[in-house]
C-alpha cells in the first residue's frame, strides 16, 4: 500500500481544512480533483510531511506521515504547482543538486541529472541558466527535479498548468510512461479533467475537506442504455427501422445520434439495420457519463 | 549485447545515510558567491590587512634587523593581545566582514523566497534546521576565512618566528580569545544576514538593509553621544557593540566607560529576534497557499 | 450569415518580432475558438480585432467600420484580457461599476448593469472585498464579469479558462455556450483542446503568425490530405474482421492494437471503408462494440498542422 491514510483532520485556525479523509490507493496513476478550496494541496502537504495533521494517522510507502517525514520524502518526488527554481545555476546543476539534497551520493546525483534531463527532453538546453527558460522548460525542469532521485511516488501539482497545446501532451506523455512502470505511483492533481482521464486510471474527488467519490474512472462512469451514433447516408430508412424496434432518438446540433435503446436490444441490430440500407456508421459508442459530470456529481452540483 | 530500453529508466544507485546533509547548500552557496564578478575582485583584497599584520608579527621578531631604520623603539610593534585586537575588533575590519556578509548572505534566503525554491528543498529529506544550518555556513566559511584563520594563523607564526614558546607561556588563552571572538562575531553576523534575507524577495533591497541598518546604528549613535554626551547611547551602534565585547575578549580596555556584558546582551537580542523571525518566514512560504 | 468582423491583410510587427502576418478573414456570429501554440499570435491578433492595437499593414472592420481609432464601437465590444492585472486595491463592485462608467452609463444604469454580471460570475458575496484578496479563481471571474457587464455584442476572451477550477470551467462554458443563442460573436481562446471543442466546432488555428486553418474541426480534418484517417473498431474478433477487407485498395495500414480486442485502421476512403463495416460484421457474425475515429478532433488537427 503506498499511500494509506485515515481519518485525516486538518485545521488552519478556525477554517476546516481537511475534515476526516480516508485513503488506500496502491497503484497507476491517481487522480486527485476538487474545486478550490476542496483540501487538495493541503492534503498533498500532509502526505509530503510539510504539515502534520490535528487528527489520523497515516503511512505513505509504509512511512508513518506524523515520524518518518523524512523517509518519506526520500522516496517521493513533488513537482509544485508554481514556477519555481534556483537562480544563476544551470538546469544540470540545479537537478543533480536537489538529488544530492534527497541524499544522492554527488557523482551519481550529476549521472543521474543528466539522464533525468534527457528524459524530459531538455537535452540542448541543460547548461543554460534555469532563468533564461520559457514556461514549457521550466515545467519539464520541474518535472526532471521530481524524478532525479527515482521515487517510488511522484506528487503532481497542476503539471500542465500555463502549456500550450503541444507543451501540455508532452507532458502528459511522459507522465504516463512514467506511471506505465509498474513500481512507481503517480498522483496528479489537476483542474483540467481531461487530462486526468487521459493519464490516470483511478480518481479521488475531495469536497469541503471531505472525501467526495473515489474509484476506478472506467468504472465510476456509468454506462447506460444508450448509443451514440455518427451516421452517413440516406438516414431515414435507417431511423424508421430504429424507431419501429421502439428505440428513442435525439440528434444534438453537431451530428451526433443519440439511440435510448429498450430493454433486451442486441446492438448488432444495429449494423443489420445499416446493412440493409446501405447507411455507414461512422461513429458507434456505448454512452457513458463524462469524467466532468461524474465531478459535478460528486461535489453536489448541477 | 545489449540495447537500452526507451522511456523511463530507474537509478541503481544507493542514498547515502549523510551526517550533514546540508553540505550541499552550502557547497552550492560558496560556489554562488565565487561566481560573483565583483566578489572575485572585492575578496582578495579583504585578505590584504591579514598579509599586513602577518608581516607586522615577522617584523616584530626581526626587530634588531630593522633597527637601523628607526632612531627609537617602535612601540606599535609589540605583539600581545592588544595587536589581535587591533586585527580582529576595530571597525574596518568589522567593515569588511560586513561587505563581505552582503555578497555572499544578501542572496541566500530572499532568492529562495523569489523563486519560491523553499518547496524544492522542503520536499527534500531536509529539516528546516538542515536548511538554516547549510545556509549559515556559508556566511561562517568566509567569515571564518577573515578572523579565525588568520587569527590562529598569527598565533602559530608568531611561535614559528620566535621559536620559543614564550609567548603562548605570556598569553595561554591567546588562542581561545581568538576562538571565542570569531564564534560570536560570525554567529551575530550570519543571524543579522539570513534575518534580514529573509524580510525581502529582493536581494538588492536585502544588500541596501544590511549595510543601512549597519551604517545608520552608527550615525545614530553618533548623533545622539554629540548631543547628550552620554556613553550608553553607543550600545545603540552594531560596530560599538562589537568592538567593546571584543576588547573584553582580548582583555583590552573597552573603547566606551560602559560594561561590555550590555553590548553582548544587545547583539544577543539581535540574535533571538532574528531567529524568530527567520522561523516564522520560513514557515509561512510552506504553508500559505 | 453577414460577417460581423472582417480583417484585410492585417500584419503586425513589435519592433523586427512578428506578431501577425498577412491575416484575412471573416468571422460570424456564434462561436469561434482561437488556439495556437504559445507565441504565435493570438493574443496580437485578439488585440488587433478589438482595437486595441494598430496594425503595421491592413485593416480590421467590425460591423463593416473601421475599429482602429473608432471609440463608439468599442461599446459593442467586451474584452477579457489574459493578463491577471487588476487595480488590486479597488474592491470588486468598485472594478466593475468603473469600468462601465467609461461607457457613459448613468449611475443607476451602472449599478444595475454591475450586480447582474456580478451574479453571473457568482461573485455577488464577494463584491465588496478588495481585489487584492481574490483567489486567482474570483480574479478570472471578476475579468470575465467585466467583460460581459455592458451586454456587449461581441465578447473576446483571451484564455478565460485559466486558473479555473472544475465547476468554475463548467460555470463559464456554459455561459459561453448560452451566449450563441442570442446571436452575438464570442471568440475565445484556450490551450485546452477539449474545452474548445466542448464549447464550438469552429476554430481559427494561428501558426506563426499565419492563420493555418479556418472552418468546422471535422472539415478542416478531412483536407488533411497527408494524414490518412484512422478509424478505431472495437469487436468480438478483430482479426477475423481484418482479414476481409485486408485486400481492398483504400486499406493503407491495419494494426492491432496493444489495448483489448481492438483494430486500427488507416484509409484513405472513408466513405468505402465504412459502407463496408455493417455488411462484414452481419455477413460473419463479428459483433462490433465501438467505431471512433481517434484523429477526427481538435488535438489531432492541432498536431498535423502545427507538427511536432
Amino acid at each position: 500500500m503506498s499511500i494509506e491514510v485515515n481519518d485525516i483532520h486538518f485545521n488552519y485556525g478556525k477554517i476546516k481544512a481537511l475534515d476526516g479523509v480516508n485513503l488506500d490507493l496502491s497503484q497507476g496513476a491517481i487522480g486527485l480533483l476538487g474545486p478550490n478550496g476542496a483540501g487538495k494541496s493541503t492534503l498533498i502537504r500532509i502526505m509530503l510531511g510539510f504539515l502534520s495533521p490535528d487528527r489520523g494517522e497515516g503511512r505513505i510507502l509504509g512511512y508513518d506521515i506524523k515520524t518518518e517525514q523524512e523517509e518519506i520524502r526520500r522516496y517521493v518526488g513533488y513537482m509544485p504547482e508554481d514556477d519555481c527554481f534556483i537562480p544563476e545555476l544551470d538546469a544540470v546543476s540545479f537537478t543533480s543538486y536537489l538529488g544530492e539534497l534527497s541524499g544522492m551520493p554527488r557523482q551519481e546525483a550529476m549521472k543521474r541529472a543528466h539522464e533525468a534531463l534527457y528524459y524530459v527532453g531538455l537535452e540542448e538546453s541543460r547548461y543554460r541558466k534555469v532563468e533564461t527558460y520559457s514556461g514549457g522548460m521550466k515545467q519539464r525542469l520541474k518535472l526532471a527535479q521530481a524524478i532525479v532521485h527515482d521515487p517510488r511516488l511522484i506528487f503532481l501539482d497542476e503539471p500542465t498548468s500555463g502549456l500550450d497545446p503541444q507543451g501540455r501532451t508532452e507532458i502528459l506523455d511522459l507522465i504516463m510512461d512514467i506511471s506505465s512502470k509498474k513500481d512507481i505511483q503517480v498522483l496528479i492533481s489537476s483542474h483540467i479533467l481531461p487530462d486526468i482521464e487521459l493519464t490516470c486510471s483511478y480518481v479521488v474527488i475531495l469536497n469541503k475537506g471531505k472525501l467526495a467519490a473515489q474509484g476506478e474512472i472506467s468504472k465510476l462512469k456509468e454506462i447506460r442504455d444508450l448509443y451514440e451514433l455518427k451516421i452517413k447516408g440516406e438516414a431515414q430508412g435507417f431511423l424508421r427501422k430504429l424507431e419501429e424496434m421502439k428505440c428513442r432518438l435525439e440528434e444534438t446540433e453537431d451530428g451526433l445520434l443519440k439511440v435510448y435503446t429498450p430493454p433486451g436490444y442486441n446492438r448488432q441490430e444495429f449494423f443489420r439495420i445499416a446493412a440493409e440500407e446501405n447507411v455507414q456508421l461512422r461513429h458507434f459508442v456505448k454512452s457513458q457519463s463524462s469524467l466532468e459530470d461524474l465531478f459535478a456529481d460528486a461535489v453536489g452540483v448541477d | 549485447m545489449t540495447i537500452k530500453e526507451k522511456g523511463y529508466a530507474h537509478w541503481d544507485g544507493e542514498f547515502l545515510d549523510k551526517k550533514f546533509p546540508w553540505w550541499p547548500i552550502t557547497r552550492y552557496g560558496i560556489k554562488l558567491t565565487f561566481r560573483k564578478k565583483f566578489f572575485k575582485l572585492v575578496f582578495p583584497m579583504s585578505l590584504l590587512p591579514a598579509v599586513v599584520f602577518l608581516a607586522g608579527i615577522y617584523v616584530s621578531e626581526r626587530l634588531e634587523d630593522f633597527k637601523f631604520m628607526f632612531r627609537d623603539s617602535v612601540p606599535f610593534l609589540q605583539i600581545d593581545p592588544a595587536y589581535f585586537k587591533t586585527y580582529l575588533a576595530e571597525s574596518f575590519m568589522i567593515f569588511i566582514m560586513l561587505i563581505t556578509v552582503i555578497f555572499c548572505g544578501a542572496g541566500l534566503i530572499s532568492d529562495d523566497l523569489k523563486h519560491n525554491a523553499l518547496q524544492l528543498y522542503f520536499s527534500r529529506p531536509l529539516k528546516k534546521r538542515d536548511y538554516f544550518l547549510g545556509k549559515t555556513a556559508v556566511i561562517v566559511f568566509f567569515l571564518f576565512i577573515l578572523t579565525l584563520v588568520p587569527g590562529l594563523i598569527f598565533i602559530i607564526m608568531k611561535l614559528i618566528f620566535s621559536g620559543s614558546f614564550k609567548f603562548f607561556l605570556s598569553y595561554p588563552w591567546l588562542p581561545l580569545s581568538v576562538i571565542a571572538y570569531s564564534v560570536l562575531v560570525t554567529a551575530f553576523f550570519s543571524f543579522y544576514t539570513l534575518f534580514i534575507s529573509s524580510l525581502s524577495k529582493n536581494r538588492r533591497y536585502v544588500a541596501i538593509l544590511i549595510f543601512g541598518i549597519y551604517v545608520s546604528s552608527d550615525i545614530f549613535r553618533a548623533i545622539f553621544y554629540e548631543n547628550f554626551h552620554n556613553h550608553y547611547f553607543s550600545l545603540l551602534s552594531i560596530s560599538s557593540n562589537i568592538q567593546q565585547v571584543g576588547a573584553a575578549i582580548f582583555n583590552q580596555k573597552t573603547p566606551h566607560p560602559i560594561h561590555w556584558i550590555l553590548s553582548l546582551l544587545v547583539l544577543t537580542a539581535i540574535c533571538v529576534l532574528a531567529w524568530f523571525v527567520l522561523k516564522k518566514k520560513v514557515r509561512g512560504v510552506e504553508i500559505v497557499k | 450569415m453577414k460577417p460581423i468582423i472582417e480583417t484585410q491583410h492585417l500584419s503586425k510587427w513589435y519592433g523586427n518580432v512578428l506578431g501577425l502576418s498577412d491575416v484575412t478573414l471573416e468571422i460570424e456570429p456564434g462561436i469561434t475558438g482561437i488556439l495556437g501554440p504559445n507565441g504565435a499570435g493570438k493574443s496580437t491578433f485578439l488585440k488587433l480585432i478589438t482595437g486595441q492595437i494598430k496594425p503595421n499593414i491592413g485593416t480590421c472592420s467590425i460591423k463593416g467600420k473601421r475599429i482602429w481609432n473608432n471609440y463608439p464601437l468599442f461599446s459593442f465590444i467586451g474584452f477579457c484580457p489574459e493578463q491577471d492585472a487588476f487595480f488590486d486595491e479597488l474592491t470588486g463592485w468598485q472594478f466593475v461599476t468603473g469600468l462601465l462608467r467609461l461607457h457613459h452609463y448613468s449611475s443607476a444604469e451602472r449599478e444595475d448593469k454591475a450586480q447582474k454580471a456580478l451574479e453571473i460570475v457568482e461573485l455577488v458575496e464577494d463584491k465588496d472585498r478588495v481585489i487584492k484578496s481574490y483567489s486567482r479563481g474570483m480574479r478570472q471571474r471578476l475579468k470575465f464579469a467585466q467583460a460581459i457587464a455592458h451586454d456587449p455584442e461581441i465578447i473576446v476572451l483571451d484564455e478565460p479558462l485559466n486558473g479555473l477550477d472544475p465547476l468554475g470551467r463548467r460555470k463559464i462554458i456554459r455561459l459561453i455556450k448560452s451566449y450563441k443563442g442570442e446571436g452575438r460573436t464570442i471568440m475565445v481562446s484556450s490551450h485546452v483542446l477539449p474545452e474548445i471543442e466542448a464549447m464550438t466546432k469552429r476554430i481559427i488555428l494561428i501558426h506563426q503568425g499565419k492563420i493555418f486553418a479556418q472552418g468546422d474541426i471535422h472539415y478542416i480534418r478531412d483536407l488533411i490530405e497527408t494524414h490518412p484517417h484512422i478509424i478505431s473498431i472495437k469487436c468480438s474478433d478483430p482479426r477475423r474482421l481484418a482479414s476481409n477487407f485486408i485486400q481492398e485498395e483504400f486499406v493503407l495500414n491495419v494494426k492491432f492494437s496493444s489495448a483489448e480486442k481492438t483494430l486500427l485502421v488507416e484509409t484513405n476512403n472513408r466513405d468505402k471503408f465504412f459502407s463496408l463495416i455493417p455488411s462484414l460484421s452481419v455477413k460473419n457474425n463479428i459483433e462490433v462494440e465501438e467505431i471512433t475515429s481517434p484523429d477526427d478532433n481538435l488535438q489531432a488537427v492541432f498536431d498535423y498542422l502545427v507538427g511536432k
